[in-house]
């Protein structure tokens, strides 16, 4: 039935305009977005892959022998 | 604030790992064997399951699905957990997705050897294979999900939001580009057909390269890249833009494959203009990865990884760049059809997922199985012989691509063109094609260095299979204490932020694939367009079966350089029944949509027995087995019952004569054979293609073009 009822929608040229008006929207959201972080967080965010996590002696490689964590 | 103890999996990384560097080379080995048969057809073997048109989509799903698959796992299932400080959410879900997803790319170097293939580019697995692809892919997102849900660490790093957007995306992707009909248990129709299936092909296509061969793979560099280097990504705000636009904008550009084409113009311009704002966000990201090594370069010097990383970045950054040009409408009537096309991919596919896989394995091995690399100095001689390799590639596609193209727009002073026969074009690049094929050799080499690299250091080293690490955890606060709807807020709320990249993705696609769909002006119809006879209908699937479409285009583009050539340009119409559609995107071989009617019989069958006695110098491979195989009518009526449910208007019991009809039609084909001195038998698989391809562009020919269904 929707098939039926939207077989014209006029003014299909707008949708180019539409489209990229609406990409406008959304990357100035972004923008004010990114913008109104702190740069405390910001730090703390761009470190995140730098640790992960404090090994336990087990898996140190001097301690192999440790039972916790288990080697092939 | 409470530590807790756990451990990280790092055998399923490994398992990753394993079959990543297995499906490299049996990948890389079948696309450099598809390449030597492009100046060498004899390299097919004589057979009929390693010949080009079924060895290509072989090569590129295992590139894509399996090499670049696995490596995206492996990758994934090791930053998550580190991310989110959790094992991840369950090792059963883990397992079940390695063993679904090898058993899948196992399926495939089964069935397209077989020829059972839908024919769409990088969607060619047949539907019971579509459906165990959902299956694991829901088993991965639930997997990555739950480890999201359950993580340690308040916020979600960038690499997170990657990781969300490809599960969710592909998930998409997959689901509306295979919806098809079964005709029996390896045969299915597309639901779409011609223009609508294009279209919802190659948002599903270009969206591959984008939500499976880029953003996990962004999502990667950004934690890879900073772990090797050991410093914070250049600018975490940059990241915040680069992920939104990206996957905004990505959405859209699908169209900028079928420039010129029957597709209804507004919906090319949009396509372009959206490739061209990709270049925007694609080079944040780069200059964002590029960036982050400053004050670091030192390192790159020696270290391996953090060179083929270096590669990688630049490489995305000159195929992000490039893509976007392509789709310019004007550059793109000079690219399109030819190996610039396979130099633009093979940069990405060489240089970003193939350098940043290695660069993974490089890094990874040591640090799992807690030694040094065996050699270093191996790396350095793959890094090299790599680089190399991707040039040789490259480059001379670039000629190729180039010289193909303007050869086939060259009209003399007369105004004729210059170069009438295509097969002329074709021995033009024969040289490049040699060169191409070292290049691809060079960097396999590189490859099989790197494997025993890889092997030697585990050889070396004690496996750390369960990682166990301690982590402050403070108290469960996912993002309370944030101000509602900031990023920050959002970082915390995975479900949220789920929601919110879905509705990005889904815009653009709504906008684009609706319209087209439900508005009939866009595809005018040809009264004199009918569906094709039970008989070409075999033909058609034999021609899908063979895997033409991978050499030959149906879709002749508005200019006159092509109308000479071939004849009247394609319309929108003409494609109705075509379920799927067959356009193509390379033409090694000369467009095909005008052909009906242009040779006798007699001739298509010499050429498909021995392609070179009707066209001296032809690389295509011959065909033999047509000749000799029977066809298999065993399921005509099936088929026709499917493609009536389709939408293809043959009336109500249309499969009960349908065999009649076909037989009917064989011997017509036998006799115009026989002006040609020819005796064939009519239960040959080589009479339905030929009534296939003597059917092919030839109802325009019957009336004229009828306007558009009148608006109510």
């Amino acid at each position: 039935m929707i098939k039926n009822v939207l077989t014209h929608i006029g003014g299909i040229e707008a949708y180019g305009i539409l489209s990229v008006l609406l990409f406008f929207a959304v990357f100035t959201a972004t923008l004010i977005w990114a913008f109104r972080l702190k740069s405390a967080h910001l730090e703390s965010m761009s470190r995140l892959p730098l640790h992960d996590g404090t090994p336990c002696p087990a898996s140190l490689p001097s301690n192999s022998s440790q039972p916790n964590s288990r080697h092939e | 604030m409470n530590v807790e103890t756990f451990r990280y999996d790092n055998r399923i990384v490994r398992a990753f790992a394993v079959a990543c560097v297995v499906f490299a080379i049996v990948g890389m080995l079948a696309g450099l064997l598809a390449a030597i048969q492009l100046f060498y057809p004899a390299a097919n073997l004589n057979l009929q399951y390693t010949t080009f048109g079924r060895l290509r989509p072989l090569h590129t799903n295992a590139v894509i699905f399996a090499f670049v698959g696995n490596g995206m796992f492996m990758g994934i299932y090791y930053s998550l957990q580190r991310l989110c400080k959790a094992r991840m959410f369950s090792d059963t879900l883990s397992w079940l997705n390695f063993w679904g997803w090898n058993a899948i790319i196992v399926s495939a170097a089964v069935t397209l050897p077989l020829g059972l293939t839908t024919s769409k580019e990088y969607a060619e697995l047949e539907w019971p294979i579509d459906i165990a692809i959902a299956v694991v892919w829901v088993i991965f997102t639930v997997n990555l999900m739950g480890t999201i849900l359950k993580r340690r660490e308040k916020h979600m790093y960038v690499a997170i939001w990657f990781y969300i957007a490809t599960a969710l995306t592909v998930a998409v992707l997959h689901i509306v580009n295979s919806l098809e009909v079964p005709a029996g248990p390896w045969k299915s129709y597309s639901i779409y057909a011609g223009v609508q299936d294009a279209l919802v092909q190659w948002w599903y296509g270009h969206n591959a390269v984008a939500f499976f061969l880029t953003t996990p793979y962004l999502g990667l560099m950004y934690y890879f890249l900073p772990k090797a280097a050991d410093r914070p990504v250049f600018s975490y705000r940059l990241s915040i833009i680069h992920f939104w636009a990206l996957i905004f904008l990505y959405i859209w550009a699908g169209p900028h494959h079928l420039l010129y084409t029957a597709l209804p113009d507004w919906a090319q311009s949009l396509g372009m203009i959206f490739s061209i704002m990709l270049v925007a966000p694609s080079w944040g990201g780069m200059l964002n990865g590029l960036l982050t090594l400053r004050g670091a370069w030192d390192k790159v010097r020696q270290d391996p990884m953090l060179k083929f990383m270096v590669v990688a970045v630049t490489a995305y950054g000159m195929a992000t760049l490039e893509g976007p040009t392509l789709a310019i409408k004007s550059v793109n009537s000079l690219s399109h059809y030819t190996d610039w096309t396979i130099a633009h991919v093979h940069t990405g596919a060489l240089g970003w997922n193939g350098f940043l896989t290695f660069s993974m394995l490089y890094w990874l091995f040591p640090k799992m199985y807690r030694t040094q690399l065996y050699s270093v100095k191996l790396a350095n001689y793959h890094f090299w012989i790599g680089v190399l390799g991707m040039m040789f590639y490259v480059v001379p596609m670039y000629f190729s691509g180039v010289t193909q193209g303007l050869m086939w727009k060259q009209f003399t002073a007369d105004g004729f063109l210059q170069y009438p026969n295509f097969l002329e074009t074709v021995i033009r690049l024969l040289p490049m094609h040699r060169l191409r094929a070292v290049g691809g050799g060079l960097f396999i080499l590189g490859v099989f260095m790197m494997a025993w690299n890889l092997y030697k250091t585990a050889k070396a080293g004690n496996f750390l299979a369960d990682e166990e690490v301690q982590v402050p955890v403070a108290e469960p606060n996912h993002g309370h204490a944030d101000k509602k709807w900031g990023h920050r807020w959002l970082e915390a709320k995975p479900l949220t932020f789920t929601v919110l990249t879905v509705v990005a993705i889904l815009v653009g696609g709504l906008i684009e694939i609706v319209p087209l769909y439900l508005i009939k002006e866009n595809v005018p119809t040809i009264a004199s367009v009918k569906p094709y006879t039970p008989l070409e209908v075999l033909g058609r699937d034999l021609y899908i079966r063979e895997g033409c479409v991978g050499c030959h285009s149906q879709m002749i583009r508005p200019f006159r350089s092509e109308t000479e050539r071939y004849g009247e340009y394609s319309k929108a119409g003409e494609f109705v029944n075509d379920h799927p559609f067959l356009w193509g995107s390379k033409r090694t071989g000369p467009d095909l949509h005008r052909v009906g009617g242009k040779y006798p019989n007699a001739w298509h069958y010499n050429h498909m027995e021995k392609p070179e006695s009707t066209s001296p110098g032809s690389i295509m491979p011959p065909y033999p087995w047509l000749l000799t195989q029977k066809l298999d009518t065993s399921s005509l009526a099936a088929r026709i019952k499917a493609l009536r449910s389709v939408g293809v208007p043959y009336p109500e019991g249309a499969e009960t004569t349908a065999q009649a009809d076909l037989e009917a039609q064989a011997k017509q084909v036998v006799l115009g054979l026989k002006t040609g001195m020819i005796d064939a038998t009519p239960d040959r698989e080589i009479i339905a293609l030929i009534a296939y391809l003597q059917r092919l562009g030839i109802d325009i020919k019957a009336s004229a073009v009828a306007q558009a269904t009148p608006t109510p």
